[in-house]
Parts: structure tokens; sequence; C-alpha cells
């Protein structure tokens, strides 16, 4: 079929193309493209990256509309079977997704070893999504995890930036050690890598080693995602990497551990293991939880970001836990329903989170800082990246009709027919969940109003908020276009729901048609048969509109239209500044002595020189919420790693006689051991 | 027919949003031994409104101007899909117990963002109080929506009505009056009365949920109030006409739909007057007790859920 062959030039087009881009911006000086100075080279290496990730996101989206490409083959040399790249049903979300946020990425202006970086993350993230082949998956991987740290370390002289890359790449490769061991083990006793393969090995093997392996596999998936306790990782690295890097690794990366946990927990071993879905359920109830909980009170902007990106993983993993329960209890067509939400949420989940990170980036680029405390009035001086800035928050914030709406909608749903259905599991962490649920997104609104409000609305709190200036007219009209699909996203999220049916139906199986959740020809999401709710986003938007209008032009009917009339903040008759406005610290403020029992902030003031016994001349102030899964988990195994290595000081005395007898009691062992 | 009655039930509710403030304020002062004003006082209040000058702080952007017709938007939106009269609502495809929690959660965001415009400490203060309170009511209210939904099998809000209305005995259990009590605590919280906040205060250093607004003036107050008035207004209605729906018209015809109004606005007078009481006779709790009163409404909501799941088996 012709399409089926410009799909797959599209898709080979994709994964040259991002290559080239790298390889371009990766040469060094004194190339054989002498006569191209380094700024233009960048220029169309950007270009070329940018059609490359056009190509991938008309892969996917062809790949939802039935169309897959014949699988693309690439000999290596290694032996065995070649590589192949294919985009099934499964992948062709998560390609399209991709495609688009990685497209926007290369828009601003970048060059050197970060665009050649950037690129070939881009490239590690479309190959692991569009693999067929075990070994390539792996090496995708953990060129992916590499790549990325690269990124987040590019600012070689913070220490922040070095740590956070420290301990990314530390949980990443614990993650891939558990994946590949487990991938791999597969792949010997399937005696193939391919994907196909793989799926009949497990079918045939005994419950118990599939098992195994698909816990391991789970594991090194669930690093990824970003679950606690395991997301440590995730607010270190997201805010250090550039914005555009950080982009892609909130808004495809994250879903790289979901595809994962899809295509190897689910789909290849027909059906979820016992327990599995209500492990990711808990463990997703908790990371949202905790992700909400430390976005309220964290002041930097990036790093809120980056906690509210573990609050839609846990709320992912939640949808994905309760789909897999609800398949286990029989219940086929409320299973549909939950992952149907997962998927709407993923896309609508990358969709916002990359727009919040390009535009909230962005901003903070421009202002030249970080801290909230230091932001505040960039919604005057920057208009345009301010619309996509508060779009992008109101739909992270989980509100109708933006994008995130949708997916907690069905999920609500599930939750509550399957209470009423279901039996034993269900019956006890449906209504923790759903409760949850609702608390994380109260709070995370919450977080999220501070981070608008106090870093785009009010007065600038600094100078260097003062003078910020706007980005690039392209780049902002290029955020608007994505707000604006975002927005799309939301309101039609009955036909997205129906676009997503077959990536659905690649995993739950054809008991469950997605297209039936749309009703009155798309207008609706309902859930069947038509005595459940519905909901209508577009009506909703149209029923605002309307009042909306109705209100404006009932203000005019009253015939008094007066002008609106500006005039400066009343402030008790006192010259107005910028310290009389709320900081970040004190809009959470209520919310952190709430919740004091879990966050347990420390406050510590020191006085460091002594003036008269009752005024110091210098105090030293520290104030910090320590993060709790830190505390409990990461401190204690910490500290016993490091008593045991004080233990093992205890070989090394110096003394030569002393290792010569080391030596020949470990050869004397071996030698007994081996014979 | 069905049509002309979803408008008409819409424009009941709004247009009836100021009456029920009015009532509560002059029951409040009957009890309080004084005259107080005429229970039409709030529409003269918004007409003034309206013919005045709406001045806008320089440090706001658009978000301060467009805020107050959202706000108002949103509200009436809900107030369409309520059950008003009819149990059966015409426009229940749009909107279920869901979209309604989450629209609201829209105009809370929305008007902290506003708050936060004017760069001042008071709006920071409101906008940061009612935020905190909010997330901590929106457990109590979800685990309570839940509780209706699983008794109804549905979250559509006219088959709830619908199924509590037609069950017997069905609003006697003690899975239904739990959750009636958890609602009306978080309907207190929402709506700002005693013991959570007071309405009619001035003093700023207490305002929670009024200081929203201290930055308005003109129109753009009278649609911000108006649009606090019909939030009430849904609010009370739900919990009249979701649990507690006798004599809600389950067909359109004039007698059904006369007593539907006569035991709508009975059962609204009865909210008034336990909310006038209240206010009259209880003093407003401080901050930092507020999260014990909505973690009270949070237990009766799982003591709900547990019920309803131990007595169905």
């Amino acid at each position: 079929m012709p399409l089926a062959e410009l799909d797959g030039s599209l898709l080979a087009a994709g994964i040259w193309g991002l290559a080239a881009a790298a390889l371009l911006a990766a040469l060094p000086v004194r190339a054989a493209t002498g006569p191209l100075s380094s700024a233009s080279r960048a220029a169309i290496a950007r270009m070329l990256a940018i059609a490359a990730s056009l190509a991938l996101a008309l892969v996917g989206g062809l790949g939802l509309a039935g169309i897959t490409p014949a699988p693309l083959e690439w000999w290596p040399g290694l032996p065995g079977d070649p590589f192949t790249l294919g985009a099934d049903a499964l992948a062709a979300p998560f390609l399209m997704l991709l495609g688009i946020l990685s497209a926007v990425s290369f828009v601003p202006k970048q060059q050197g070893a970060s665009l050649a970086l950037h690129a070939g993350f881009a490239l590690a993230l479309a190959a692991a999504f569009a693999s067929q082949h075990a070994l390539l998956f792996l090496l995708a991987w953990e060129g992916m995890t590499l790549l990325s740290a690269a990124l987040v370390a590019h600012d070689t002289r913070s220490a922040r930036a070095r740590r956070a890359a420290f301990v990314y790449l530390a949980l990443s490769q614990l993650g891939s050690a558990a994946m590949g061991f487990g991938l791999l083990r597969l792949a010997a006793l399937a005696g193939s890598f391919a994907f196909s393969d793989l799926a009949l090995a497990l079918g045939r093997m005994a419950p118990n080693d599939a098992a195994t392996i698909v816990w391991l596999m789970s594991a090194g998936f669930i690093v990824k995602l970003g679950l606690v306790p395991l997301h440590v990782w995730l607010p270190l690295a997201h805010p250090e990497a550039p914005a555009p890097v950080s982009a892609l690794l909130s808004g495809a990366m994250v879903k790289a551990g979901l595809y994962g946990l899809l295509r190897f927990g689910w789909q290849m071993p027909g059906a979820p293991l016992m327990g599995w879905g209500v492990t990711l359920a808990v463990l997703g109830t908790l990371s949202a939880l905790v992700g909400a909980l430390y976005a309220v009170v964290e002041p930097d902007a990036k790093r809120l970001l980056a906690y509210s990106t573990v609050k839609h993983a846990g709320l992912l993993a939640m949808a994905l836990g309760v789909a897999a329960t609800l398949l286990r209890a029989g219940h086929v067509p409320l299973a549909g329903v939950a992952l149907a939400a997962c998927m709407v949420h993923m896309i609508g989940h990358g969709l916002s989170k990359g727009l919040a990170f390009f535009s909230i980036g962005e901003a903070v680029h421009a202002a030249g800082t970080r801290d909230l405390e230091k932001l505040g009035g960039l919604a005057r001086r920057l208009p345009r990246l301010s619309v996509s800035a508060l779009i992008a928050t109101l739909a992270l914030c989980g509100l109708p009709p933006f994008a995130c709406f949708a997916g907690e909608w069905l999920l609500f749903q599930a939750l509550i027919l399957g209470f009423s259905a279901g039996a034993g599991v269900l019956r006890l962490i449906a209504p923790f969940t759903a409760a949850g649920l609702a608390l994380a997104t109260a709070l995370s609104a919450a977080a999220l109003a501070k981070l608008y409000g106090i870093g785009f609305l009010g007065r600038p709190r600094s100078a260097e908020a003062a003078a910020a200036h706007p980005a690039p007219a392209a780049f902002e009209w290029t955020l608007i276009a994505l707000a604006i699909l975002g927005v799309a996203w939301g309101l039609g999220a009955p036909w997205a729901v129906q676009a997503l049916a077959s990536p659905i139906a690649a995993v739950i199986g054809p008991g469950f048609d997605a297209a039936a959740l749309a009703g009155y020809g798309g207008f609706t999401l309902a859930i069947p048969p038509a005595t459940f709710a519905s909901i209508s986003p577009i009506s909703v938007a149209v029923l605002i509109a309307l009042f909306v209008a109705i209100a404006f032009a009932w203000a005019t009917v009253l015939g008094y239209r007066l002008p609106v009339r500006r005039a400066p903040s009343w402030a008790c008759g006192i010259t107005l500044n910028s310290r009389m406005q709320y900081s970040a610290l004190g809009l959470t403020k209520p919310l952190r002595l709430i919740f004091k029992p879990v966050l347990r902030h420390e406050r510590e003031v020191e006085v460091l020189e002594e003036g008269s016994p009752y005024f110091a001349r210098k105090y030293r102030y520290r104030a910090g919420v320590p993060h709790i899964v830190e505390r409990i988990a990461y401190q204690p195994f910490v500290q016993v790693v490091f008593w045991a290595s004080e233990q093992a000081r205890r070989l090394q005395s110096g003394s030569l006689h002393l290792y010569l007898a080391y030596v020949l009691v470990t050869l004397v062992a071996l030698l007994m051991w081996a014979r | 027919m069905n049509a002309a009655l979803v408008v008409a039930q819409a424009v009941l509710l709004i247009a009836l949003a100021p009456l029920l403030n009015g009532v509560i304020a002059a029951l409040k002062a009957r009890l309080q031994m004084r005259r107080g004003a005429p229970v039409w006082q709030r529409y003269s209040d918004l007409a003034r409104l309206f013919h005045k000058e709406s001045i806008v702080s320089t440090d706001a952007s658009w978000l301060a101007r467009v805020t107050p017709y959202i706000a108002l938007g949103a509200s009436l939106a809900v107030a369409t899909w309520t059950p008003v009269l009819l149990a059966e609502n015409g426009m229940s495809f749009a909107g279920d117990l869901v979209m309604t929690v989450a629209l609201l959660a829209l105009v809370r965001v929305l008007q902290s963002l506003a708050a936060l415009e004017a760069g001042t400490a008071f709006g920071g203060m409101a906008a940061s109080r009612h935020l905190a309170l909010s997330a901590l009511a929106e457990p109590a209210l979800m685990l309570a929506a839940f509780t209706l939904a699983i008794a109804a099998h549905s979250t559509d809000l006219s088959k709830i009505s619908r199924a509590v209305a037609l069950a017997p005995h069905g609003w006697l259990s003690p899975s239904h009056l739990l959750a009636l009590a958890a609602m009306w605590l978080v309907v207190v919280s929402e709506t700002g009365r005693v013991p959570v906040d007071n309405p009619v205060t001035h003093l700023e250093l207490t305002m929670v949920h009024e200081g929203l607004v201290l930055d308005y003036s003109g129109r753009h107050l009278a649609l911000l109030e108006w649009a606090a008035a019909v939030r009430q207004m849904v609010l009370f209605t739900l919990l009249a006409n979701l649990f507690l729906p006798w004599g809600i018209a389950l067909e359109p015809g004039a007698a059904a739909l006369g007593t539907a109004f006569a035991a709508w606005g009975g059962k609204l007078l009865v909210f008034a007057i336990a909310v006038a009481i209240t206010e009259s006779v209880t003093a407003r709790m401080r901050l930092f007790r507020v999260p014990e009163f909505l973690g009270m409404a949070f237990l009766l909501s799982l003591l709900a859920l547990t019920s309803d799941s131990l007595l169905r088996g």
C-alpha cells in the first residue's frame, strides 16, 4: 500500500534526519564544511532536526489512523538479526508526542555541543519508541540516559548540576541494570532479539520465570517513570538541563517509562501479572501526593515543574494500575476506560508540561533567575510568553476544558464504577486512590497558582526581572501554536479518545472499543451504556463563552459603559514597593504548616557577629524542607554504606606482608572452590 | 418544551441567587434584634455597582479584567445542569458531578491568580488562605460525591437525584446521612460561612474568601459578587436536590413543577435558617483550626463510604 511505504520513508527520514542533525552540530570547527560558520551550521542542523521531528510526528499520527509502516532494517554488522525499527499501534502515540515536542524544542537558538547532545537525545528517544529489536531498545535506553545526563551537567561549574547528574546516572543505571537483565535473559530464553519472538517466549515460559522477568523489567521502567521512592533524581535533574531539553525530559522521557510498562508489563505477557496493578496504583497514589506536596513548598520555578511531573507520573501509574487490576478482576470495559484515561492523559500532560517548560523556562531565562522570590511582573513584560505560560499552568492543574482534565475524569469514572462492580482489592484501594487523587490535584493547583501568581503577576521583585526582554517572535508564536494544540486536545477529548482506539486495543485486546466512549458523534465523552455519566468539554467551553458574551452585553446595555481606569495599587498611603507583595514562601505557608508532620521543615538561625547583648550584627538564617523520601529511604542506606566502608578501612593496614597474606588466602580459597 | 424548561430553570437559579443572601441577612438581623436591610438589598447593591466606575491596578495584566467574566461564565454553566425543579435536566450531557467540582476549582484558581495581580499584601493573604482551605476541602467533597455516585451508579446529577427520589427509604441509610453531614460541612467552607469565614467582616486580616475581591470595583465587582451568589445557590440546591429530593418533579407537568418549586423554596429556607442561626450563635474559628473541621468532613465521608460498602455486602 503506497501510504505504508510513504510512512516507512517518513520514519527513515525522521531517524536519519535527527542523526544527521546531531553529526552536523557536533562537527569541529575546522571540518570539511569550512565556508559555513558555526552559527549557520547550527541553524541548518536545527532546521534538519525540526523537519525530522515533524516527520516522526506524522508517522505517529498515521499510526493512530491505522497505517503502520513496513519495518526498517539496519544491519549494524553484529551477528544475528538486523536492528528493526517500526511504529506499531502502541508506539504511535508516543512517537507523535515526541515528534511534536522535539520539533518545538529545536526552535530556540542553540549551537555546539549542546545542540549535538540535544539532537542525539531526541534520536535515542525516537529509537527507543520505534525499536522492535531488544538490543537496539537497550542501546537506545542507555543512550537516552547518558546523553541527557550530559545535558543536565552542561553547566559544569555548578556543583548542584554535577550532583544532579550523579544522582540521575546512579538511579538510572540501577534501573537499566534491572531492566537490561530481565530483557537480556528473556532474549536468551527466546533465542532471538525480535519483539515478536520475545512475546511468544513469554507465553511459553513457566509462570514463575515469566513473573520474575516482568517484575525486573517493571522495576527499571518505574525508575524512568519517576515513581516514589525511586523518583529523587527527577526534581534534581530536570531543572538543571536547558529549558528545551527539560521539556523533552518531562514531556517525553518520563513517558518512555510508561511505554516500557505497557509494552513489557502488559502487552508482551498478554495480561498483567497478579499484584502488578495494585503495586502501580499504590506507588502512583504516593507519588502523586509526594509530588504535589513538595511542589507546594518549592521556591525554584523549574524544580516546581519537575515535582509536578512526579505528580502526573503518579497519576499515569495510578490509571495503569487501576486498569490492570480491573482486567484481572474480569471487568474488561472498565479496564478499557482506565487505560483510555492513561493514554489520553499521557499525551495531554506531555503537551502541557512541554509547553510549561518551554514558556516558563524561556521566561526565567529572560529574567535571569529561577528563584520565584526574585521574579514577578513578567506578565506585563513578556505578554505572549505569559499567555502560553498561563494556558500551560491552567492545563497542568487539571482544570476543564484544558488538556489534562479528560484523563482525570475517565479515571474517576473507572474508580467509581470499579468500586461498585469490583470485589476484594479494588474495594480497598479505590476510595483512597480517589481521595489521594483529589488531594494531589488540589495541592498541585495551589503550587501552580503560586508559580504563575508569584512568578508572572504583580510587580518585579528584582532588577533582573524588571529588565526581562521577550524571546524571538518565532519561538513565541510556536509556543502559542503548541498552546492551541493543547487546548484543542482538551476540547476535543472525545475525538482524542477515539483516535487512541488502536493503541488501547493493542494492549487490552479486542474486548473493548475505545470509540464507544465518545457519544453523540464525538461531542461528549460518555461511559456506555447510556445510563452512566457523560461530559462534553466543547459544550462547556461554548456555554462559558456564551455567558461571558451575555455578561459583557449586559454591562454595555446598562448604558453606563464607563472605561476601565488604571490607578496604582493602594498601599495604605505609603510608597508602593515590590516588597509589599506576598512572597512564594508566604503564599504557601498555611499549607506548609498544615502538613508540618510530613514536611518537617527546618529552620536554623545562627548569630555570626555579636553586637550589643540585644542586637547582633550578623545573622545566618537557613530554612529548608528536606525531602521525606531522601530522609526515610536514602539517608539510612547511605549511612550503612559509609559505615561498611569505615569497617573495610581496617583491612588497609599499610603492611605489605598483610597484603601478601590476603593474596595467598584468596588464591587458596579460589583453588579449593574451583576444584 | 424541554429546552424552554432548561432555560427557565437556569434563569430562576441565577435570578434568585442574590435573594438567598438577602434572606439569610434578614434572618440574622431578626435574630440579632435589629431591623436589618430588606431582602432585596443585594439587587440594589448589584445595580449600584454596575453603574460605578471600575478601577484596575496599573500592575495588573489582562487576567484581572477577564477573570470576573470567566468566573461568572463558569458559575452559570454549572447552574445549567443543576437539577432545580426537574430531576431530568436536558443539559446533563455536558456536565456531571466531577465536572461541577472541576469548574468550581477553575473559578477558585483564576480568582486566586487575580488576587495576586494588584501586588497588595491583602490579595496575597486571601489567595494563600483560599488555596489552602480549598485544597483540604477537595478530598472530602470528592469522597462525598463518590458515595452518592456509587449509590446511584452514576455521577450524572439527574440520575442521582432521580435514584434517591425513587428509592423508598434510600435517604435514611447511614451512608446517605453521613455523606449529607460531610457535604454540609464542605458547603459551609466553600461558601465562606461561619465558622470557617465571616462573610460580613470588614477586617482584611480575618478575610478568607472576601479578600479575593478587595481590588475590584464597579461592574467587575458586581460580576464577581453575582458569581459567588450563584455558586452558593448551586451548592445549596445540590444539597437539597441530591440528598433530600422530596417534591422534585420527575416528569414535566404544571402541578409537579409547582410542587417542586415550593419544595425547593422550602428546603432553601430551612438551609437559610440553619445558616443564620449558626452565624449568630457561633464564632468564626481560628484559621489553623479549619483543617480539623475539614478533616472531620473527610472522616465523615470516609465513614459514609465504608458503611455503604459494609451494608451492600
